[in-house]
């Protein structure tokens, strides 16, 4: 009973938050609440008010209207609000004259941490992200993908409940962009709460736990991908050969109806697509997100 | 506060690391100082240069003309003659360093140099132009004794003299008892020397020494304070126009400093830490002040030890340095709200403080300058900053006079911080 009350705690609740930048509406009557330790996506194309969101979340913009509280204990103009929250904006915020080492011990000075603590948290982190080898190097020499991890790793100095980040893989090789998603998990493991913002229908898929679609500012949908694959995707379909011919059935069911399918006979080739996030955003918008 | 020194830190960090702040802040001003310093005949102090002195003869007699004669004529000081209170007023205005005013009955006093109270001379100056004065005196000595000399090598002259001042011996009544023995003697000696020739053939140099315990002047100082030093070399002037130059870089970078923050997103992490935006001003404000005082009191121990630029007071010249430095933290907290990109607001920066600095005397001085462009300075930083550095350095500023260019230096740091925070937050 503990541990489901504990499970449920919220570590960030928006109630109806709207933002708009002169004509533009940013984000739109905004309501969600990110449950803690699960990993939450905010998934959506360019513009739609992502990273608006998470700026208003951790307290660099004020939202219009609507409320914000972060972990219970306010709105993130508190600043014991905000030092529960560690981010990693999409756009690099890291000092390029400073070496990695440097920059850790900077942003984690900002937290109040110092002394043995600080420099234990600063090894850690390097190590954490990779970037032990290069702690001295200045992050001007750095690769793109060393920036990211660095940028990923200055949000962990103060070791904080939630993570805010924002489309941490922007601009990183593949095998980088795998290296995040481990650490990402293993931060789950570790009892994180995070926000992962992205435009990747994969990323979302394989990390999320729970996933707000959002478009224009507007909250269209939220739920496990599961949940949401099954409200919105439609049915699996799937494409059968045989010697009775060529069949293409939708279902609910793919593996009863495979089943009956090879009970009427025998299959020479099988085309199963499943729905995925990709058809949901369709459905809902009418639009692919890769398009967008 | 913590807070606030780990960003001042970290911002003193960068501005090492930034060639180019660095090369603007340190490496230039130092540069122009001395660049300018040896320009304009650097340090006086390096060349020996005679010794402008003021000879007032109040004796007036044949004697005394002779002596000023042989002063003129020395290459170590450089003599002009005036009247008493001319001399005095002269020093005054340290357009001399000392006069020398040979007292009446000097020339009385030289017919014997043997007894009786030598010739007297006074030597006026201020009391802070100690080594000059020292110097002076020497000479005086100097070529009095060699006047005793003269007299000494002069072999006919000599006696005539001696046997002159025999005569006086004898008919002198206020001569001690065992003064006039010993004095006999000597005469008696001496007859005995002069009319060796060979002695005299002897090298003349070896009797200066000869002489040293007769004192051949007696000299009585007395002071007369400055009212207003020059400057002590063309370094006295250049350094303080070379700190101007590395307050207006160092106010320059951090102006463009704080709009990197911005442009490079660090200043996301800045506010999304749990501090207020005054924090971060804050630190930007202790970076830049600090970055300012330590740049100019590097600048003027590189002066002192270097250049010979000492100032007539540290303890005002650290008030001076550190009133501008929070001047130009003010204009900087102004300086950065004038663009969205380090371009416009580096750009604008420079432009405004080089018009500052034109105005406030930073790069022609203000003497040179129309009326109406002075009255424009006096709103200049830059102008204070000169005036108050200068008042310690040279300008010999008493607590009361430094307080003023402090004061408005203070004010206007504060009022255009101020403006720069308020314009910051809307
Ligand atoms: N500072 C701003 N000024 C004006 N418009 C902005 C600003 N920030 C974001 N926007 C606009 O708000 C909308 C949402 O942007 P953003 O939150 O950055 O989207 P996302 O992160 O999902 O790509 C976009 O149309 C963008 O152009
Ligand atoms: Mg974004």
């Amino acid at each position: 009973m503990l541990l489901a009350f504990y499970g449920e705690r919220q570590m960030l609740r928006l109630q109806n938050v709207s933002k708009r930048f002169g004509e533009i509406v940013a984000v739109d009557g905004l309501s969600l609440e990110v449950r803690e330790g699960e990993i939450f996506g905010l998934l959506g194309p360019n513009g739609a008010g992502k990273t608006t969101t998470v700026n208003m979340a951790v307290g660099i913009l004020k939202p219009d209207s609507g409320s914000i509280e972060i972990a219970g204990i306010g709105p993130p103009s508190r600043p014991e609000a905000r030092r529960k929250v560690g981010i990693a904006p999409q756009s690099l915020a890291i000092y390029q004259s400073l070496s990695a080492q440097e920059n850790l011990e900077f942003f984690g000075g900002l937290y109040g941490l110092g002394g043995k603590h600080l420099r234990e948290r600063v090894v850690w982190c390097l190590a954490f992200v990779g970037l032990n080898e290069r702690k001295n190097s200045l992050v001007k020499t750095f690769s793109g993908g060393m920036r990211r991890r660095l940028n990923l790793a200055a949000a962990l100095v103060h070791d904080p409940p939630l993570l805010l980040l924002d489309e941490p893989t922007v601009g990183v090789d593949a095998q980088s962009r795998n290296a995040i998603f481990e650490k990402i998990e293993e931060l789950r493991k570790d009892g994180k709460t995070i926000i992962y913002t992205t435009h990747y229908i994969e990323e979302a898929q394989r990390l999320c736990d729970r996933v707000g679609i959002l478009d224009h500012g507007k909250l269209l949908a939220l739920d496990t991908v599961q949940n949401l694959i099954a409200a919105y995707a439609g049915k699996t379909t799937i494409i059968a050969e045989g010697t009775e011919g060529r069949v293409e059935v939708e279902t609910t069911d793919p593996i009863g109806e495979l089943a009956r399918l090879h009970a009427r006979g025998k299959l020479t080739s099988l085309n199963i697509k499943n729905p995925d996030l990709e058809q949901v955003f369709l459905n809902l918008t009418g639009r692919h997100l890769r398009d967008v | 506060m913590n807070a606030i020194i780990n960003l001042a830190l970290k911002d003193l960090r960068l501005l090492f690391r930034d060639r180019m702040g660095f090369f603007f802040t340190l490496v230039w001003p130092l540069g122009l100082a001395i660049l300018f310093g040896t320009m304009y005949g650097g340090n006086r102090a390096d060349q020996p240069r005679a010794v402008p002195v003021i000879v007032v003869d109040e004796d007036g007699s044949a004697e005394s003309q002779a002596f000023v004669d042989s002063l003129i004529a020395a290459p170590e000081i450089e003599v002009s003659l005036a009247s008493r209170s001319e001399a005095i007023e002269r020093v005054r205005k340290a357009k001399a360093v000392a006069f020398i005013a040979l007292k009446q009955g000097f020339g009385e006093a030289s017919q014997n140099p043997f007894w009786g109270e030598p010739p007297a001379v006074e030597i006026g100056a201020d009391p802070s132009r100690g080594p000059e004065t020292a110097m002076v005196e020497g000479i005086l000595m100097k070529y009095a004794s060699r006047r005793i000399q003269d007299f000494f090598t002069d072999q006919s002259a000599q006696r005539e003299e001696l046997e002159r001042a025999r005569k006086e011996l004898r008919t002198a009544e206020n001569i001690p008892e065992r003064l006039r023995s010993n004095l006999e003697n000597l005469f008696a000696s001496l007859e005995g020397v002069l009319s060796d020739e060979s002695y005299l053939a002897s090298d003349t140099t070896e009797s200066e020494e000869g002489f040293s315990g007769f004192q051949p002047l007696t000299i009585t100082r007395s002071e007369i304070s400055i009212r207003r030093r020059g400057p002590s070399s063309a370094y006295a002037i250049s350094f303080p126009l070379g700190s101007m130059w590395a307050l207006l870089a160092v106010s320059a970078t951090f102006a463009v400093s704080i709009v990197h923050e911005r442009t490079r997103g660090t200043l996301f992490r800045l506010l999304a830490a749990p501090m207020t935006i005054y924090h971060i001003l804050a630190g930007k404000a202790l970076a830049c002040f600090t970055a300012a005082t330590v740049v100019v009191a590097g600048l003027f121990c590189l002066g002192y030890f270097a250049f010979g630029v000492v100032p007539n007071s540290i303890l005002l010249l650290a008030l001076a340095i550190v009133s501008s430095s929070i001047a130009f933290v003010g204009v900087m907290m102004l300086l950065s709200t004038l663009g969205k990109t380090e371009q416009s607001v580096g750009g604008a920066s420079w432009g405004i403080l080089i018009i500052l600095s034109m105005f406030g005397g930073g790069m022609i001085p203000l003497f040179i300058m129309p009326g109406w462009m002075r009255t424009l300075g006096t709103v200049s930083p830059i102008k204070w900053a000169i005036l108050a550095i200068e008042g310690a350095v040279w300008r010999q500023f008493s607590p009361l006079e430094m307080l003023r260019p402090c004061l408005i230096l203070i004010a206007i740091g504060a009022g255009s911080f101020l403006a720069g925070v308020h314009r910051k937050l809307t």
